[in-house]
């Protein structure tokens, strides 16, 4: 298992509510999604991709087949879910010490919450209260959410600015255009490099040093090679 | 909520910066533990001569200033060997245990900062059990002769105790000799110490501010934390000493019992390289090409002048730097103090005075986090009110600096001398403040949006051309100018050893040489 695939973490906790207040959990996203001023915060804390709040009540629950035994479920649960880059700790603790108001109100009726502030117990209960990963495929592991919005932008930008180009354009003119292309994007320009350490854990410090001494690429490139022969072969 | 400090139970070390007074010369020294019971005598010998951070005066009835002082911490194996009980040992944090070079991946200590290379004392460290550093000891003096009497002290005692602790030999100096002690002292001008490091910045500006600190409230603006209002309150006392409340409104982890950790705190202590040739020749060649020239430049990597330390949020160029030089000439002790460190990014979100790269930047964003792109191009804006608190992401990540330059530029084209700083740093929780710091703001940039762009001074920058590091200059985005692009960055700074340490309170001090720390 691994929260993490390249730079992003899933995350995805589960905490029991009591149906009789699950409505007002409801009524409060709806409130938030009204009042975009509410989610500022969050917004504003570029390492998350997405958070999400969802209620489950507690018949809600898939059930698949006849065959699979009927649970018997005492309260609704409120699933979060969220994508983001960084470490448990770094989001966790963002979320705190930015928005500690905001999660108060989204998880307020939630059994045995314990408020965000105190963190100790605030990282217990997500902790407690946290599924893990099974299976996380991440397409660009290079690529945070800041990357892949600066990549977008530098991609519009050059085709705008090709766009504007002509033929007789002035050496001037091009230089200037070229100036403000640049001094727009310069938000934009981070370099995307292999992802900084966040797990300690033996087969990711194994992998590590295999990668640093070249051993893993060549296994990676091995492997493909491997993988497109035996699809030539079909 | 104001608490008074018990400043006779605290060491010196962590309310003060020696350096800063009076005390510009330091000597180090590490002890591996042989026999833990008489061990435990020897910390008490010392311990009766440990200098506390208690107010120094003449009058009756005060403690005098001294001519030496002497501080003491432990690594983990330190107090495993001093026989502390399991259920003390266990509370303390992860990576305190684990110890630095375990930490190697987190903190980015790769390629020529790797432990491999750093010097033998903490190359061997946690390697073989005769080789562990266990005990640190700082001599901090006045002149030269007074930091010899003191050494000459340091070593009478541990003749004394040659059964129970050895002097650990390993420390590079000059041509590559090893040494018993790591010696540190301000760099010379023309007879007199000043707070320059090797490569010509003046260091040690800004420390926080913390509630109980002597004189806290006398400059707190610029070193607490930035209130919605535009005012500063002081740090929360648990950022940096352990049983004491911290931002988050509760008692920082810590371990067993509160006696044993009240008080006290845990330190960084980093030996650092300073390649002064690769700096002075890749400040002349991108000096040469940058519009503002070669100081400017200089400034551009750190967020401050070299000569006086002046932020560029206040002189962003020549012309206001010779105002803030005059103001600053004639400003008291006090004022200069509150010139260097009184502002904040407000009215530089988009990078065009100190960019988002340069060094104070990525040590303390202030409130500047609390940032969105705004609808002119290039630009970023405050958004006010986002977070909690302005400084919600920056004031967790606080730690107090206590610095002092190692050795002397004899040659300034080669690399290879023997200079560099020894940095020991403070903090109560050394994964959220130090390491933090140091791996997501030094040698990452994505919370800056900033993608991979490494801190430019301090980054671990690649070698190597598989990753070259770069950086953005931003501009002011109402100009016609682009930005500059520092490319193929070399790594100026190479970390030569180092370990985490605790630094007890005299009180755990005193518990720790009679053996009655006790949890139960």
């Amino acid at each position: 298992m691994s929260n993490i695939a390249g730079k992003a973490y899933a995350m995805n906790v589960i905490t029991p509510i009591r149906w009789t207040t699950a409505w007002l959990n409801k009524l409060i996203f709806w409130i938030a999604l009204k009042r975009p001023s509410t989610l500022r915060g969050l917004i504003t804390l570029s390492l998350i991709h997405y958070a999400r709040w969802v209620i489950i009540g507690k018949n809600q629950f898939p059930h698949l087949d006849s065959s699979q035994p009927k649970e018997k479920l005492h309260y609704s649960y409120m699933l979060f879910f969220s994508n983001f880059n960084g470490s448990w700790d770094q989001y966790v603790d963002s979320f705190t010490f930015a928005i500690p108001g905001g999660l108060d109100l989204f998880w307020k009726w939630n059994i045995r919450y314990p408020k965000s502030v105190a963190l100790t117990p605030f990282h217990h209960y997500i902790r407690y209260n946290q599924i893990e990963t099974i299976h996380y495929y991440n397409a660009y592991p290079l690529a945070t959410s800041n990357d892949v919005k600066s990549a977008k932008a530098v991609k519009d930008a050059l085709i705008q600015f090709q766009c504007q180009s002509a033929d007789d354009e002035s050496d001037d003119n091009f230089l200037q255009r070229y100036n403000a292309l640049l001094r727009g994007l310069q938000h934009d320009l981070g370099a995307m490099h292999p992802t900084p350490i966040v797990s300690m854990s033996a087969y990711q410090v194994e992998r590590r040093k295999r990668w640093h001494d070249g051993s893993l690429q060549k296994e990676i490139a091995a492997q493909q090679a491997a993988q497109g022969g035996q699809n030539h072969d079909r | 909520m104001t608490q008074k400090l018990d400043l006779l139970d605290i060491q010196g070390n962590i309310i003060r910066a020696y350096g800063r007074f009076g005390y510009p010369m330091a000597r180090y020294v590490f002890f591996n533990i042989r026999h833990s019971a008489r061990a435990r005598e020897f910390v008490g010998t010392v311990t009766d001569r440990v200098t506390t951070a208690v107010e120094w005066g003449e009058g009756p009835g005060q403690i005098k200033q001294p001519d030496w002082t002497v501080n003491i911490a432990f690594a983990y194996q330190g107090l495993k060997q001093l026989e502390l009980p399991r259920a003390s040992l266990s509370g303390f944090s992860p990576e305190f245990i684990s110890g630095m070079k375990d930490r190697r991946d987190i903190l980015g200590d790769d390629g020529p900062s790797s432990p491999e290379n750093w010097d033998p004392i903490w190359a061997e460290n946690r390697k073989n059990r005769d080789k562990d550093v266990h005990i640190f000891i700082a001599l901090n003096a006045r002149l030269p002769a007074l930091l010899e009497e003191g050494y000459a002290w340091l070593t009478g005692v541990a003749k004394q105790y040659r059964d129970a602790v050895a002097i650990l030999n390993g420390h590079r100096g000059e041509h590559g000799a090893l040494y018993d002690y790591q010696d540190v002292k301000a760099v010379m001008e023309n007879g007199q110490p000043t707070a320059k490091e090797h490569f010509g910045y003046t260091d040690g500006i800004g420390d926080p501010v913390f509630e109980g600190a002597p004189n806290y409230d006398l400059n707190v603006r610029g070193r607490g934390k930035q209130l919605e209002d535009g005012s500063w309150a002081p740090l929360a006392t648990g950022e940096f000493l352990l049983g004491h409340i911290d931002e988050a409104r509760e008692y920082p982890p810590a371990p067993e019992p509160i006696l044993l950790s009240r008080n006290g705190t845990y330190m960084v202590y980093r030996k650092l390289h300073e390649n002064v040739a690769t700096f002075d020749a890749y400040l002349d060649e991108q000096g040469r090409k940058y519009p503002g020239g070669k100081e400017l430049l200089a400034a551009k990597f750190v967020g401050r002048w070299r000569d006086n330390g002046a932020p560029l949020v206040k002189a962003p160029d020549a012309e206001s730097k010779q105002k803030f030089d005059a103001e600053f000439a004639a400003a008291d002790q006090a004022g200069k103090d509150k010139l260097l460190s009184d502002f904040t990014f407000d009215d530089d979100m988009s990078g065009a005075k100190c960019p988002f790269s340069s060094h104070i930047r990525r040590i303390n964003p202030r409130a500047s986090l609390q940032m969105v792109k705004g609808s002119k191009p290039g630009s970023m804006i405050f958004n006010k009110d986002a977070f909690d608190t302005p400084g919600a992401l920056s004031n967790r990540r606080r730690i107090l600096r206590r610095g002092l330059p190692y050795g002397e530029v004899k040659d300034r084209s080669r690399d290879d001398g023997n200079h560099g700083i020894v940095i020991m740093m403070l903090n109560t929780d050394i994964n959220r403040q130090f390491e933090f710091v140091q791996q997501e703001w030094i040698n990452y940039g994505n919370d800056f949006q900033e993608g991979s762009d490494k801190e430019i001074l301090l980054g671990n920058h690649n070698a190597d051309n598989k990753f070259p590091s770069k950086a953005v200059l931003q501009v002011d985005p109402n100009s016609d100018q682009a930005p500059y692009m520092l490319s193929k960055i070399p790594r100026f700074i190479e970390t030569r050893g180092g370990e985490y340490f605790f630094v007890p309170s005299l009180t755990a001090l005193r518990m720790i040489a009679q053996g009655v720390v006790d949890p139960t």
